[in-house]
Protein backbone atom coordinates (compact mmCIF):
# COMPACT_ATOMS: atom_id res chain seq x y z
CA UNK A 1 0.00 0.00 0.00
CA UNK A 2 1.45 3.44 -0.96
CA UNK A 3 1.63 6.42 1.01
CA UNK A 4 1.08 9.54 -0.35
CA UNK A 5 1.98 12.43 1.68
CA UNK A 6 -1.68 13.53 1.79
CA UNK A 7 -2.88 10.27 3.83
CA UNK A 8 0.16 10.69 5.96
CA UNK A 9 -0.36 11.50 9.50
CA UNK A 10 -2.48 14.55 10.78
CA UNK A 11 -0.91 16.94 12.41
CA UNK A 12 -0.86 17.08 15.99
CA UNK A 13 0.61 18.80 19.09
CA UNK A 14 3.14 21.33 17.60
CA UNK A 15 2.20 24.07 15.43
CA UNK A 16 3.99 23.53 11.66
CA UNK A 17 5.71 26.16 10.29
CA UNK A 18 3.77 27.65 6.73
CA UNK A 19 4.87 26.48 3.61
CA UNK A 20 5.29 30.38 3.11
CA UNK A 21 8.03 30.55 6.25
CA UNK A 22 9.80 27.04 5.54
CA UNK A 23 10.08 28.70 1.69
CA UNK A 24 11.94 32.19 3.68
CA UNK A 25 13.93 29.65 5.67
CA UNK A 26 15.58 27.87 2.54
CA UNK A 27 15.82 30.98 0.71
CA UNK A 28 17.45 32.82 3.77
CA UNK A 29 20.09 29.97 3.53
CA UNK A 30 21.21 29.76 -0.14
CA UNK A 31 21.52 33.58 -0.42
CA UNK A 32 25.58 34.15 0.13
CA UNK A 33 26.40 36.90 2.35
CA UNK A 34 22.65 37.35 4.40
CA UNK A 35 23.26 38.31 8.12
CA UNK A 36 23.67 35.82 10.67
CA UNK A 37 20.88 37.15 12.69
CA UNK A 38 18.48 36.22 9.90
CA UNK A 39 18.55 32.64 11.40
CA UNK A 40 17.73 33.33 15.03
CA UNK A 41 17.87 35.26 18.10
CA UNK A 42 21.40 37.27 18.46
CA UNK A 43 23.03 38.25 21.66
CA UNK A 44 26.80 40.08 22.23
CA UNK A 45 28.50 37.67 25.06
CA UNK A 46 30.47 39.87 27.58
CA UNK A 47 34.12 39.06 26.13
CA UNK A 48 32.49 40.82 22.81
CA UNK A 49 31.81 37.96 20.73
CA UNK A 50 28.45 37.94 18.96
CA UNK A 51 26.73 34.44 19.44
CA UNK A 52 23.78 33.27 17.12
CA UNK A 53 21.46 30.45 17.83
CA UNK A 54 20.76 28.99 15.13
CA UNK A 55 17.45 28.13 14.45
CA UNK A 56 17.71 24.61 13.74
CA UNK A 57 14.15 23.23 12.78
CA UNK A 58 14.37 21.53 9.58
CA UNK A 59 11.50 20.25 6.97
CA UNK A 60 9.24 17.77 8.11
CA UNK A 61 10.21 14.01 7.42
CA UNK A 62 8.15 11.05 7.04
CA UNK A 63 9.19 7.46 8.63
CA UNK A 64 7.57 4.14 8.03
CA UNK A 65 8.47 2.61 11.50
CA UNK A 66 7.94 -0.80 10.57
CA UNK A 67 6.45 -2.85 9.05
CA UNK A 68 9.61 -4.83 9.91
CA UNK A 69 10.91 -3.73 12.64
CA UNK A 70 11.92 -5.28 15.80
CA UNK A 71 10.22 -2.96 17.98
CA UNK A 72 6.88 -3.69 16.80
CA UNK A 73 6.62 -6.26 18.04
CA UNK A 74 5.61 -8.33 15.17
CA UNK A 75 4.32 -6.58 11.78
CA UNK A 76 2.81 -3.17 12.49
CA UNK A 77 3.65 -0.05 10.94
CA UNK A 78 3.64 3.54 12.67
CA UNK A 79 3.83 6.11 9.72
CA UNK A 80 5.81 9.22 11.68
CA UNK A 81 5.79 12.35 10.93
CA UNK A 82 9.34 14.16 12.41
CA UNK A 83 10.86 17.33 12.38
CA UNK A 84 14.38 16.52 13.59
CA UNK A 85 14.51 14.45 16.17
CA UNK A 86 10.74 15.55 17.81
CA UNK A 87 7.48 13.15 16.04
CA UNK A 88 4.59 15.52 14.95
CA UNK A 89 2.08 12.92 13.88
CA UNK A 90 2.01 9.38 14.03
CA UNK A 91 -0.35 6.55 12.36
CA UNK A 92 -0.21 2.97 12.99
CA UNK A 93 -1.03 0.86 10.33
CA UNK A 94 -2.63 -2.41 11.01
CA UNK A 95 -3.81 -5.36 9.38
CA UNK A 96 -0.27 -7.14 8.47
CA UNK A 97 -0.85 -10.23 10.34
CA UNK A 98 -4.74 -10.04 10.42
CA UNK A 99 -6.32 -13.71 9.69
CA UNK A 100 -10.04 -13.36 10.17
CA UNK A 101 -10.09 -14.80 13.64
CA UNK A 102 -14.14 -13.38 13.85
CA UNK A 103 -15.24 -14.86 10.90
CA UNK A 104 -13.37 -18.32 11.14
CA UNK A 105 -15.45 -18.21 14.45
CA UNK A 106 -18.70 -18.28 12.43
CA UNK A 107 -17.66 -20.93 9.88
CA UNK A 108 -16.06 -23.81 12.25
CA UNK A 109 -17.83 -25.73 15.26
CA UNK A 110 -17.24 -24.14 18.55
CA UNK A 111 -14.37 -26.92 19.82
CA UNK A 112 -12.81 -26.58 16.58
CA UNK A 113 -12.25 -22.69 17.02
CA UNK A 114 -10.28 -23.02 20.11
CA UNK A 115 -7.03 -23.57 18.28
CA UNK A 116 -7.37 -20.46 17.15
CA UNK A 117 -7.70 -18.72 20.28
CA UNK A 118 -4.48 -19.72 20.75
CA UNK A 119 -3.19 -17.89 18.10
CA UNK A 120 -4.05 -14.11 18.67
CA UNK A 121 -1.65 -13.26 22.01
CA UNK A 122 0.62 -16.08 20.94
CA UNK A 123 2.58 -15.00 24.11
CA UNK A 124 -0.52 -16.43 26.36
CA UNK A 125 -2.12 -18.83 24.61
CA UNK A 126 -3.41 -20.40 27.87
CA UNK A 127 -5.40 -17.14 29.00
CA UNK A 128 -6.67 -16.99 25.39
CA UNK A 129 -8.32 -20.36 25.41
CA UNK A 130 -9.38 -19.65 29.23
CA UNK A 131 -11.10 -16.88 27.86
CA UNK A 132 -13.16 -18.33 24.91
CA UNK A 133 -13.44 -21.63 26.98
CA UNK A 134 -15.11 -19.31 29.53
CA UNK A 135 -17.37 -17.99 26.83
CA UNK A 136 -19.09 -20.68 25.90
CA UNK A 137 -19.63 -22.33 29.53
CA UNK A 138 -21.29 -19.06 30.16
CA UNK A 139 -23.96 -19.93 27.42
CA UNK A 140 -23.41 -23.60 28.39
CA UNK A 141 -24.11 -23.85 31.98
CA UNK A 142 -22.17 -26.58 32.66
CA UNK A 143 -20.06 -27.09 36.09
CA UNK A 144 -16.31 -27.38 36.01
CA UNK A 145 -14.64 -30.05 38.42
CA UNK A 146 -12.44 -28.10 40.53
CA UNK A 147 -9.39 -30.03 39.81
CA UNK A 148 -9.96 -28.36 36.52
CA UNK A 149 -10.27 -24.74 37.73
CA UNK A 150 -6.93 -25.42 39.78
CA UNK A 151 -5.28 -26.47 36.91
CA UNK A 152 -6.54 -23.52 35.08
CA UNK A 153 -5.25 -21.08 37.60
CA UNK A 154 -2.00 -22.54 37.79
CA UNK A 155 -1.83 -22.38 33.91
CA UNK A 156 -3.00 -18.86 33.25
CA UNK A 157 -1.14 -17.41 36.21
CA UNK A 158 2.34 -19.42 34.87
CA UNK A 159 1.66 -18.13 30.85
CA UNK A 160 1.64 -14.75 32.60
CA UNK A 161 4.77 -14.81 34.29
CA UNK A 162 5.92 -16.21 30.82
CA UNK A 163 4.49 -13.24 29.19
CA UNK A 164 5.39 -10.78 31.08
CA UNK A 165 9.36 -12.16 31.12
CA UNK A 166 9.02 -11.35 27.35
CA UNK A 167 7.28 -8.31 27.92
CA UNK A 168 10.16 -6.83 30.21
CA UNK A 169 12.56 -8.62 28.74
CA UNK A 170 11.94 -7.21 24.75
CA UNK A 171 11.13 -4.07 26.46
CA UNK A 172 14.51 -3.60 27.87
CA UNK A 173 16.00 -5.00 24.62
CA UNK A 174 13.78 -2.14 22.82
CA UNK A 175 15.48 0.59 24.52
CA UNK A 176 19.28 -0.61 24.29
CA UNK A 177 19.84 -3.39 27.43
CA UNK A 178 20.45 -6.79 25.95
CA UNK A 179 21.19 -8.97 28.84
CA UNK A 180 17.75 -8.93 30.72
CA UNK A 181 16.19 -10.34 27.34
CA UNK A 182 18.44 -13.64 27.78
CA UNK A 183 17.76 -13.97 31.30
CA UNK A 184 14.18 -13.81 30.84
CA UNK A 185 13.99 -16.34 28.28
CA UNK A 186 16.02 -18.16 30.52
CA UNK A 187 13.04 -18.82 32.63
CA UNK A 188 10.51 -18.43 29.81
CA UNK A 189 12.06 -21.57 28.37
CA UNK A 190 11.27 -23.68 31.80
CA UNK A 191 7.79 -22.42 32.19
CA UNK A 192 7.37 -23.75 28.41
CA UNK A 193 8.90 -26.67 29.07
CA UNK A 194 6.49 -27.05 31.77
CA UNK A 195 3.54 -26.80 29.95
CA UNK A 196 5.30 -29.15 26.87
CA UNK A 197 4.96 -31.97 29.53
CA UNK A 198 1.04 -31.24 30.11
CA UNK A 199 -0.01 -30.65 26.99
CA UNK A 200 2.12 -31.57 24.62
CA UNK A 201 2.74 -28.12 23.00
CA UNK A 202 5.49 -25.17 23.59
CA UNK A 203 3.61 -21.80 22.22
CA UNK A 204 -0.28 -22.77 20.89
CA UNK A 205 -1.88 -25.00 23.87
CA UNK A 206 -4.80 -25.42 23.36
CA UNK A 207 -4.77 -26.82 26.81
CA UNK A 208 -7.86 -25.89 28.56
CA UNK A 209 -11.34 -26.82 27.21
CA UNK A 210 -14.78 -26.53 27.33
CA UNK A 211 -15.54 -27.99 30.00
CA UNK A 212 -12.39 -28.15 31.95
CA UNK A 213 -8.89 -29.15 30.62
CA UNK A 214 -7.50 -31.37 28.11
CA UNK A 215 -5.82 -33.71 30.50
CA UNK A 216 -4.32 -34.48 33.87
CA UNK A 217 -1.11 -32.99 35.10
CA UNK A 218 1.68 -36.14 34.48
CA UNK A 219 3.30 -37.75 37.91
CA UNK A 220 5.63 -34.98 39.34
CA UNK A 221 4.38 -32.13 37.12
CA UNK A 222 3.28 -30.18 40.86
CA UNK A 223 6.60 -30.57 42.19
CA UNK A 224 8.23 -29.45 39.23
CA UNK A 225 5.73 -26.71 39.26
CA UNK A 226 6.46 -26.12 42.50
CA UNK A 227 10.31 -26.05 42.28
CA UNK A 228 10.04 -23.03 39.38
CA UNK A 229 8.28 -21.38 41.83
CA UNK A 230 10.82 -21.56 44.26
CA UNK A 231 13.81 -20.75 41.19
CA UNK A 232 12.17 -18.17 40.16
CA UNK A 233 11.46 -16.24 43.56
CA UNK A 234 15.61 -16.10 43.48
CA UNK A 235 15.79 -15.19 39.72
CA UNK A 236 13.00 -12.21 39.91
CA UNK A 237 15.20 -9.74 42.06
CA UNK A 238 17.75 -10.23 39.42
CA UNK A 239 15.60 -8.92 36.67
CA UNK A 240 14.39 -5.89 39.06
CA UNK A 241 17.87 -5.08 40.18
CA UNK A 242 19.32 -5.15 36.37
CA UNK A 243 16.39 -4.03 34.88
CA UNK A 244 14.07 -1.72 37.10
CA UNK A 245 16.68 0.27 39.39
CA UNK A 246 19.17 0.73 36.54
CA UNK A 247 19.89 4.27 36.05
CA UNK A 248 19.78 3.60 32.14
CA UNK A 249 16.87 1.93 32.13
CA UNK A 250 15.39 4.80 34.53
CA UNK A 251 16.28 7.33 32.00
CA UNK A 252 15.41 6.21 29.10
CA UNK A 253 11.72 5.90 30.83
CA UNK A 254 11.07 7.50 33.57
CA UNK A 255 8.65 10.97 32.53
CA UNK A 256 8.21 9.22 29.17
CA UNK A 257 4.63 8.83 27.71
CA UNK A 258 2.46 9.76 30.77
CA UNK A 259 -0.91 8.44 30.61
CA UNK A 260 -2.76 10.10 32.79
CA UNK A 261 -5.93 8.48 35.18
CA UNK A 262 -8.39 10.22 32.44
CA UNK A 263 -7.00 9.12 29.28
CA UNK A 264 -6.76 5.72 30.31
CA UNK A 265 -10.52 5.77 30.91
CA UNK A 266 -10.97 7.26 28.01
CA UNK A 267 -8.86 5.33 25.73
CA UNK A 268 -10.29 2.31 27.46
CA UNK A 269 -7.23 1.04 28.53
CA UNK A 270 -6.67 -2.38 30.94
CA UNK A 271 -4.38 -4.36 32.44
CA UNK A 272 -0.49 -3.08 33.21
CA UNK A 273 -1.56 -0.45 30.64
CA UNK A 274 -4.52 0.86 33.40
CA UNK A 275 -2.83 0.11 36.80
CA UNK A 276 0.45 1.92 35.48
CA UNK A 277 -2.00 4.96 35.40
CA UNK A 278 -2.44 4.29 39.05
CA UNK A 279 -6.28 2.74 38.24
CA UNK A 280 -6.85 0.35 41.21
CA UNK A 281 -8.52 -2.53 38.95
CA UNK A 282 -7.65 -5.65 38.51
CA UNK A 283 -10.80 -8.30 36.93
CA UNK A 284 -9.28 -11.10 39.20
CA UNK A 285 -10.44 -9.31 42.15
CA UNK A 286 -12.91 -6.94 41.32
CA UNK A 287 -15.56 -8.88 38.98
CA UNK A 288 -13.64 -12.56 40.18
CA UNK A 289 -14.45 -15.38 37.54
CA UNK A 290 -12.61 -19.13 38.41
CA UNK A 291 -11.08 -19.79 41.59
CA UNK A 292 -10.14 -15.85 42.09
CA UNK A 293 -12.79 -14.97 44.40
CA UNK A 294 -11.96 -17.67 46.73
CA UNK A 295 -7.68 -16.85 46.05
CA UNK A 296 -8.93 -13.09 47.12
CA UNK A 297 -10.78 -13.72 49.87
CA UNK A 298 -7.63 -15.99 51.22
CA UNK A 299 -5.81 -12.60 50.69
CA UNK A 300 -3.20 -14.90 49.04
CA UNK A 301 -2.05 -11.98 46.24
CA UNK A 302 -2.33 -8.60 46.03
CA UNK A 303 -2.72 -6.11 42.99
CA UNK A 304 0.24 -3.59 42.32
CA UNK A 305 -0.32 -0.45 41.51
CA UNK A 306 2.40 2.52 39.99
CA UNK A 307 2.48 5.05 42.56
CA UNK A 308 5.06 7.08 39.87
CA UNK A 309 8.17 6.35 42.21
CA UNK A 310 10.37 7.15 39.33
CA UNK A 311 8.50 10.15 37.71
CA UNK A 312 5.06 11.57 37.04
CA UNK A 313 2.44 8.63 37.47
CA UNK A 314 1.41 7.03 34.27
CA UNK A 315 4.91 7.21 32.60
CA UNK A 316 6.75 4.16 30.86
CA UNK A 317 8.36 3.18 33.47
CA UNK A 318 5.52 3.10 36.05
CA UNK A 319 3.99 0.36 33.15
CA UNK A 320 7.24 -1.90 33.25
CA UNK A 321 7.15 -1.99 37.48
CA UNK A 322 3.48 -3.51 37.70
CA UNK A 323 4.48 -6.12 34.62
CA UNK A 324 7.84 -6.96 36.93
CA UNK A 325 5.86 -7.09 40.30
CA UNK A 326 2.45 -8.58 38.81
CA UNK A 327 5.06 -11.61 38.10
CA UNK A 328 5.52 -12.35 41.78
CA UNK A 329 1.95 -11.75 42.50
CA UNK A 330 0.97 -14.85 39.83
CA UNK A 331 3.70 -17.16 42.02
CA UNK A 332 1.55 -16.39 45.28
CA UNK A 333 -1.54 -17.29 43.24
CA UNK A 334 -0.02 -20.87 41.91
CA UNK A 335 1.49 -21.34 45.13
CA UNK A 336 -1.95 -21.37 46.62
CA UNK A 337 -3.02 -23.51 43.85
CA UNK A 338 -0.71 -25.85 44.52
CA UNK A 339 -1.82 -25.95 48.49
CA UNK A 340 -5.28 -26.70 47.42
CA UNK A 341 -5.03 -28.77 45.17
CA UNK A 342 -6.94 -32.37 45.23
CA UNK A 343 -7.33 -35.50 43.11
CA UNK A 344 -10.65 -35.34 40.98
CA UNK A 345 -12.02 -35.48 37.21
CA UNK A 346 -10.82 -32.78 35.15
CA UNK A 347 -12.98 -32.35 32.37
CA UNK A 348 -17.33 -32.21 32.72
CA UNK A 349 -19.45 -34.38 30.64
CA UNK A 350 -18.95 -32.20 27.24
CA UNK A 351 -20.07 -33.84 23.65
CA UNK A 352 -17.79 -34.02 21.01
CA UNK A 353 -20.15 -32.20 18.51
CA UNK A 354 -21.65 -29.13 20.72
CA UNK A 355 -24.91 -27.62 20.65
CA UNK A 356 -24.68 -24.46 22.75
CA UNK A 357 -28.12 -23.39 23.98
CA UNK A 358 -29.83 -20.10 22.14
CA UNK A 359 -28.11 -16.69 23.87
CA UNK A 360 -25.65 -14.14 23.78
CA UNK A 361 -22.94 -13.42 25.92
CA UNK A 362 -19.71 -11.43 27.03
CA UNK A 363 -17.35 -12.46 29.33
CA UNK A 364 -13.73 -10.49 29.85
CA UNK A 365 -11.24 -12.00 31.66
CA UNK A 366 -7.59 -10.27 33.27
CA UNK A 367 -5.18 -11.06 30.31
CA UNK A 368 -1.61 -10.18 30.61
CA UNK A 369 -2.16 -7.79 28.43
CA UNK A 370 -5.75 -6.39 29.59
CA UNK A 371 -9.01 -7.37 29.59
CA UNK A 372 -9.82 -9.89 26.86
CA UNK A 373 -13.70 -10.15 26.30
CA UNK A 374 -15.05 -12.43 24.05
CA UNK A 375 -18.97 -11.84 22.76
CA UNK A 376 -20.25 -14.73 21.55
CA UNK A 377 -24.08 -15.27 19.66
CA UNK A 378 -25.55 -18.87 19.46
CA UNK A 379 -28.67 -19.93 17.35
CA UNK A 380 -28.40 -23.25 18.91
CA UNK A 381 -26.59 -24.86 16.60
CA UNK A 382 -23.01 -26.33 16.14
CA UNK A 383 -21.69 -23.13 14.74
CA UNK A 384 -21.43 -19.71 16.39
CA UNK A 385 -23.52 -17.06 14.85
CA UNK A 386 -20.73 -14.18 15.85
CA UNK A 387 -17.41 -14.44 17.68
CA UNK A 388 -16.45 -11.10 18.35
CA UNK A 389 -12.97 -10.83 20.18
CA UNK A 390 -11.94 -7.99 22.62
CA UNK A 391 -8.37 -8.25 21.77
CA UNK A 392 -6.21 -5.46 24.83
CA UNK A 393 -3.53 -4.97 22.50
CA UNK A 394 -6.20 -3.65 20.11
CA UNK A 395 -7.57 -1.08 22.37
CA UNK A 396 -4.03 -0.33 24.08
CA UNK A 397 -2.14 0.41 20.97
CA UNK A 398 -5.00 3.39 19.93
CA UNK A 399 -3.11 5.50 22.81
CA UNK A 400 0.00 5.99 20.61
CA UNK A 401 -1.72 7.86 18.18
CA UNK A 402 -1.76 10.17 21.34
CA UNK A 403 1.30 9.50 23.04
CA UNK A 404 3.92 9.51 20.10
CA UNK A 405 3.19 13.86 18.59
CA UNK A 406 5.95 15.41 21.09
CA UNK A 407 8.04 12.75 21.99
CA UNK A 408 11.28 12.09 20.36
CA UNK A 409 11.70 9.83 18.20
CA UNK A 410 14.16 7.79 20.96
CA UNK A 411 11.47 7.78 23.40
CA UNK A 412 9.05 6.68 20.48
CA UNK A 413 10.21 3.45 20.87
CA UNK A 414 10.19 3.49 24.49
CA UNK A 415 6.52 4.36 24.03
CA UNK A 416 5.75 1.83 21.80
CA UNK A 417 7.85 -1.06 23.75
CA UNK A 418 5.25 0.28 27.11
CA UNK A 419 2.22 -0.73 25.64
CA UNK A 420 3.40 -3.92 25.33
CA UNK A 421 1.28 -5.03 22.11
CA UNK A 422 0.94 -8.25 20.41
CA UNK A 423 0.54 -8.02 16.86
CA UNK A 424 -1.65 -11.41 16.78
CA UNK A 425 -3.99 -9.73 19.14
CA UNK A 426 -4.34 -6.46 17.25
CA UNK A 427 -5.23 -7.68 14.11
CA UNK A 428 -6.40 -11.28 15.06
CA UNK B 1 -25.28 -2.45 40.90
CA UNK B 2 -27.17 -5.06 38.94
CA UNK B 3 -28.66 -5.24 35.80
CA UNK B 4 -32.03 -3.92 37.57
CA UNK B 5 -30.51 -1.64 38.95
CA UNK B 6 -28.63 0.07 36.38
CA UNK B 7 -32.25 -0.37 34.46
CA UNK B 8 -33.77 1.46 37.22
CA UNK B 9 -31.33 4.33 37.30
CA UNK B 10 -31.40 4.95 33.51
CA UNK B 11 -35.33 5.22 33.66
CA UNK B 12 -35.01 7.39 36.65
CA UNK B 13 -32.64 9.92 34.62
CA UNK B 14 -34.33 9.71 31.72
CA UNK B 15 -31.81 8.18 29.21
CA UNK B 16 -32.30 9.22 25.79
CA UNK B 17 -33.37 6.31 23.37
CA UNK B 18 -34.03 3.68 25.88
CA UNK B 19 -36.21 1.03 24.46
CA UNK B 20 -36.29 -1.68 26.58
CA UNK B 21 -34.13 -4.53 28.34
CA UNK B 22 -33.62 -7.79 26.53
CA UNK B 23 -33.30 -10.46 29.52
CA UNK B 24 -32.32 -14.42 30.00
CA UNK B 25 -35.31 -16.65 30.07
CA UNK B 26 -35.62 -20.11 30.28
CA UNK B 27 -37.50 -21.93 27.43
CA UNK B 28 -41.48 -21.07 27.08
CA UNK B 29 -43.82 -24.10 27.98
CA UNK B 30 -46.36 -23.67 26.06
CA UNK B 31 -44.28 -23.04 22.87
CA UNK B 32 -42.28 -26.67 21.96
CA UNK B 33 -39.95 -24.81 19.52
CA UNK B 34 -39.02 -21.82 21.81
CA UNK B 35 -35.93 -22.45 23.64
CA UNK B 36 -35.57 -19.44 26.03
CA UNK B 37 -32.24 -17.31 26.07
CA UNK B 38 -29.14 -18.02 27.82
CA UNK B 39 -26.56 -15.18 28.80
CA UNK B 40 -26.68 -11.67 29.57
CA UNK B 41 -28.92 -9.12 29.79
CA UNK B 42 -29.13 -6.07 27.30
CA UNK B 43 -30.29 -2.40 27.33
CA UNK B 44 -31.76 -2.24 24.16
CA UNK B 45 -31.74 1.83 22.50
CA UNK B 46 -32.26 3.70 19.68
CA UNK B 47 -28.93 3.70 17.39
CA UNK B 48 -30.02 7.06 16.50
CA UNK B 49 -29.51 8.42 20.07
CA UNK B 50 -26.81 5.97 21.25
CA UNK B 51 -24.32 8.23 21.91
CA UNK B 52 -26.18 10.67 23.96
CA UNK B 53 -27.24 7.83 25.92
CA UNK B 54 -23.38 6.68 26.59
CA UNK B 55 -23.25 10.40 27.40
CA UNK B 56 -25.87 9.72 30.51
CA UNK B 57 -23.96 6.32 31.27
CA UNK B 58 -20.52 8.06 31.59
CA UNK B 59 -21.89 11.05 32.96
CA UNK B 60 -24.65 10.00 35.84
CA UNK B 61 -23.09 9.81 39.18
CA UNK B 62 -24.23 6.46 40.07
CA UNK B 63 -24.01 4.75 36.67
CA UNK B 64 -20.38 6.11 36.42
CA UNK B 65 -19.38 3.78 33.18
CA UNK B 66 -15.89 5.38 33.01
CA UNK B 67 -14.99 3.28 30.15
CA UNK B 68 -16.27 1.85 26.59
CA UNK B 69 -15.01 -1.73 26.70
CA UNK B 70 -16.02 -2.84 23.36
CA UNK B 71 -17.71 -1.97 20.15
CA UNK B 72 -18.86 -4.48 17.45
CA UNK B 73 -21.63 -5.20 15.70
CA UNK B 74 -23.67 -8.79 14.69
CA UNK B 75 -25.17 -9.60 11.36
CA UNK B 76 -27.94 -12.11 12.57
CA UNK B 77 -28.70 -14.05 9.38
CA UNK B 78 -28.88 -13.17 5.75
CA UNK B 79 -32.52 -12.73 5.36
CA UNK B 80 -32.68 -10.80 8.54
CA UNK B 81 -33.46 -6.95 7.74
CA UNK B 82 -31.24 -5.72 10.71
CA UNK B 83 -27.89 -5.80 12.23
CA UNK B 84 -27.04 -5.37 16.04
CA UNK B 85 -24.22 -2.97 17.10
CA UNK B 86 -23.60 -4.08 20.58
CA UNK B 87 -21.86 -1.72 23.08
CA UNK B 88 -19.91 -3.00 26.44
CA UNK B 89 -19.49 -0.86 29.29
CA UNK B 90 -17.55 -1.04 32.75
CA UNK B 91 -17.45 0.92 35.97
CA UNK B 92 -14.48 0.79 37.42
CA UNK B 93 -15.32 2.90 40.56
CA UNK B 94 -18.98 1.04 40.91
CA UNK B 95 -17.37 -2.70 39.52
CA UNK B 96 -20.41 -2.83 37.29
CA UNK B 97 -20.76 -3.76 33.38
CA UNK B 98 -23.78 -2.94 31.15
CA UNK B 99 -24.45 -4.18 27.74
CA UNK B 100 -26.24 -2.30 25.47
CA UNK B 101 -27.44 -3.13 22.14
CA UNK B 102 -28.90 -1.38 19.52
CA UNK B 103 -31.11 -2.86 16.83
CA UNK B 104 -30.24 -1.09 12.89
CA UNK B 105 -31.71 -1.71 9.83
CA UNK B 106 -29.53 -3.10 6.86
CA UNK B 107 -30.72 -0.33 4.17
CA UNK B 108 -29.86 2.08 6.53
CA UNK B 109 -27.37 1.38 8.17
CA UNK B 110 -25.71 4.58 9.70
CA UNK B 111 -25.57 5.74 13.66
CA UNK B 112 -23.60 8.82 15.32
CA UNK B 113 -20.26 8.40 15.66
CA UNK B 114 -19.67 7.82 19.75
CA UNK B 115 -16.11 8.98 19.59
CA UNK B 116 -16.83 12.43 21.13
CA UNK B 117 -18.27 10.19 24.25
CA UNK B 118 -15.39 7.66 24.24
CA UNK B 119 -11.99 7.94 22.51
CA UNK B 120 -11.96 4.14 23.21
CA UNK B 121 -14.72 3.84 20.23
CA UNK B 122 -12.44 5.21 17.33
CA UNK B 123 -11.07 2.08 16.11
CA UNK B 124 -13.73 -0.12 17.38
CA UNK B 125 -15.57 1.90 15.18
CA UNK B 126 -13.21 1.89 12.20
CA UNK B 127 -13.31 -2.31 12.17
CA UNK B 128 -17.18 -2.05 12.59
CA UNK B 129 -17.39 0.12 9.62
CA UNK B 130 -15.00 -1.74 7.28
CA UNK B 131 -16.09 -4.87 8.40
CA UNK B 132 -20.18 -4.42 8.29
CA UNK B 133 -20.25 -1.49 6.35
CA UNK B 134 -22.17 0.37 9.04
CA UNK B 135 -21.71 4.28 8.72
CA UNK B 136 -20.58 6.48 11.72
CA UNK B 137 -21.78 9.73 11.03
CA UNK B 138 -18.87 12.22 12.09
CA UNK B 139 -16.37 10.05 12.69
CA UNK B 140 -12.68 12.01 12.66
CA UNK B 141 -10.80 9.43 10.95
CA UNK B 142 -13.32 7.23 8.68
CA UNK B 143 -10.26 5.03 6.77
CA UNK B 144 -9.85 1.33 7.24
CA UNK B 145 -7.78 -0.25 10.05
CA UNK B 146 -7.60 -4.21 9.43
CA UNK B 147 -8.46 -4.37 6.17
CA UNK B 148 -6.73 -2.76 2.74
CA UNK B 149 -7.64 0.43 1.50
CA UNK B 150 -9.13 -0.95 -1.95
CA UNK B 151 -10.94 -3.94 -0.08
CA UNK B 152 -14.02 -4.48 -2.25
CA UNK B 153 -17.07 -5.83 0.22
CA UNK B 154 -17.68 -6.44 4.04
CA UNK B 155 -16.53 -9.69 4.91
CA UNK B 156 -18.05 -10.02 7.83
CA UNK B 157 -21.88 -9.59 6.43
CA UNK B 158 -23.58 -12.85 5.99
CA UNK B 159 -23.91 -12.19 1.79
CA UNK B 160 -20.23 -11.53 1.61
CA UNK B 161 -18.60 -13.26 -1.00
CA UNK B 162 -15.14 -13.97 -1.24
CA UNK B 163 -13.27 -12.94 -3.95
CA UNK B 164 -11.96 -14.36 -6.49
CA UNK B 165 -8.62 -13.01 -6.49
CA UNK B 166 -7.36 -9.85 -5.56
CA UNK B 167 -4.35 -8.18 -7.35
CA UNK B 168 -3.81 -10.85 -9.44
CA UNK B 169 -3.44 -13.41 -7.11
CA UNK B 170 -5.41 -16.03 -7.11
CA UNK B 171 -7.83 -16.64 -3.91
CA UNK B 172 -9.09 -20.34 -4.74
Amino acid sequence: MAVTPSQAAPHHGDPQPTDAQRAARKGAQHAPGTPLSQFGAERVLPSGEREVALDVRTSDMEINFGPQHPATHGVMRVLMRTDGELVTGAQPHLGYLHRCAEKIGESVEWLQYLPYTDRYDYLAAMNNNLAYSMAVEALLGVPIPRRAEMLRVICAELNRIGSHLVAIGTYGLDIGAFTPFFYAFREREWMMALFEKICGARLTYSYIRIGGVFNDAPVGWLEDVARFCDTFEEKWQEYFDLLMVNQIFIKRTANIGVISKEMAFDFGLTGPMLRGSGVDWDLRRDLPYSLYGEICRDKAFGIPIARGEMGQLGDCWDRAWVRTVEMMESVKIVRWCLQHIEPGPVLGDIPKTLRVPVGEVYVGIENPRGELGHYVVSDGGKIAIRVRVRGPSFTNLAVVEELLPGALVGDAIAIIGSTDIVVGETDR
Amino acid sequence: MDFQGIHDRLRACNAPGLLGIDLPRGPDPKDKKDKGRAGDPFVLVEPSKLASFLTVCRDDERLSFEMLIDLSAVDPAKEDPNFWVVVSLLSVQRKHRLQIKCVLPKSQASLPSTVPVYRASQWHERECAEMFGIRFEGHPDPRNILLPDDWVGHPMRKDYEFPKEYHGISCE
